[in-house]
């Protein structure tokens, strides 16, 4: 018989997302009817006459259905993405933009390292903004309960660490290549200076297997 | 019956916090006390003894916890919190203050 109940149970919860408080929600339900059916049989009841009694005392769900599918709370996304969205743009104009001082000292008599200071600026404003704008974008707070949401957490969590991770390799190829120029232009030995590429990319990977092991 | 269940359905909260002031429960328990409090006249429909239990519980009310049955299926327990106690005794106050108002007005005063 408890089987039976269980099938009506099922039943009224055929059509609604099996989320872990609607699971929890049925057992809960289940239980307390089984309890109610074995009392009903105590005082004599038929078994045909305790469940329908049983199924009966259940009302109508699908308001409670109802309740608990809407979300808890609205986060409005829109403000967050349209101030994301500003500061990877002046991110990447700073970026542009730091290829100015250089070009300017090129073609007038200022000193070429008030150009590299310039450039330095401009990189180090640009990185700044697009890690800020990592790091501070906002999680949406949402009902943790149900499976999708699980999943989307997880998958944000994700993608977060990759940007961070793409933002710190941007600036490092940004300064090794300013790095490259200034010692170059400075020792004029273009023969070994190029050795700065490779250890970059010794840097980027000694980045690559810390995060693995904080990981 | 109907009309009482509808006069009794408004108070819904203040019964089910009323059952849970002294000692932690479950649905059905609980629905098993009223029936027994009201000689098997009144009785809570699951869904909205449910209904009442969730809505209590995100407005912190109430708390729940699963017992340790060891054999077949586990309880749902529920348990008052200190803000459940005071939104029940708040409940009650304005019960008592209806009653009374609700009394002098309906009943007939003698010529």
């Amino acid at each position: 018989m408890n089987d039976k109940l269980r099938r009506y149970i099922e039943g009224l919860f055929e059509n609604v997302p099996q989320t872990k408080s609607m699971v929890e929600l049925k057992e809960e339900m289940l239980q307390n009817l089984i309890e109610k059916y074995e009392d009903l049989i105590h005082e004599g009841k038929g078994e045909d006459d305790a469940y329908n009694i049983a199924v009966a005392g259940i009302g109508d769900i699908n308001e409670l259905i109802d309740d608990m599918e809407k979300p808890s709370v609205m986060v409005d996304m829109n403000v967050a993405r349209q101030k994301s969205a500003m500061l990877v743009s002046i991110g990447v104009m700073c970026y542009m933009l730091s290829l100015v001082p250089i070009l300017m000292c090129l073609n007038s008599n200022i000193k070429f390292f008030t150009g590299v200071i310039g450039f330095f600026i401009f990189i180090a404003l640009g990185t700044g903004l697009l890690i800020y704008n990592v790091m501070s974008k906002p999680k949406p707070i949402i009902d943790g309960s149900t499976m999708v949401n699980e999943f989307r957490e997880w998958k944000m969590e994700k993608s977060q660490k990759r940007s961070t991770r793409i933002s710190i390799s941007v600036a490092l190829w940004a300064l090794l290549i300013a790095l490259y120029f200034i010692i170059s232009f400075i020792t004029y030995d273009w023969h070994l200076t190029w050795i700065v590429f490779i250890i970059g990319i010794a840097i980027e990977a000694l980045i690559n297997i810390f995060a693995a092991i904080k990981k | 019956m109907s009309i009482a269940s509808d006069l009794i359905r408004g108070h819904t909260d203040t019964i089910i916090l009323a059952q849970l002031y002294y000692n932690d429960s479950y649905g059905y328990e609980i629905n098993k006390t009223i029936q027994q409090k009201t000689a098997g006249r009144y009785e809570l429909k699951e869904a909205t003894l449910y209904s009442a239990f969730r809505r209590m519980e995100n407005a912190g009310y109430i708390l729940s916890y699963w017992g340790d049955e060891k054999t077949g299926a586990r309880r749902r327990y529920y348990k008052i919190t200190e803000t459940g106690r005071d939104t029940y005794m708040r409940l009650m106050a304005e019960w008592k203050t209806a009653k009374s108002m609700i009394d002098s007005l309906i009943e007939l005063e003698d010529e």
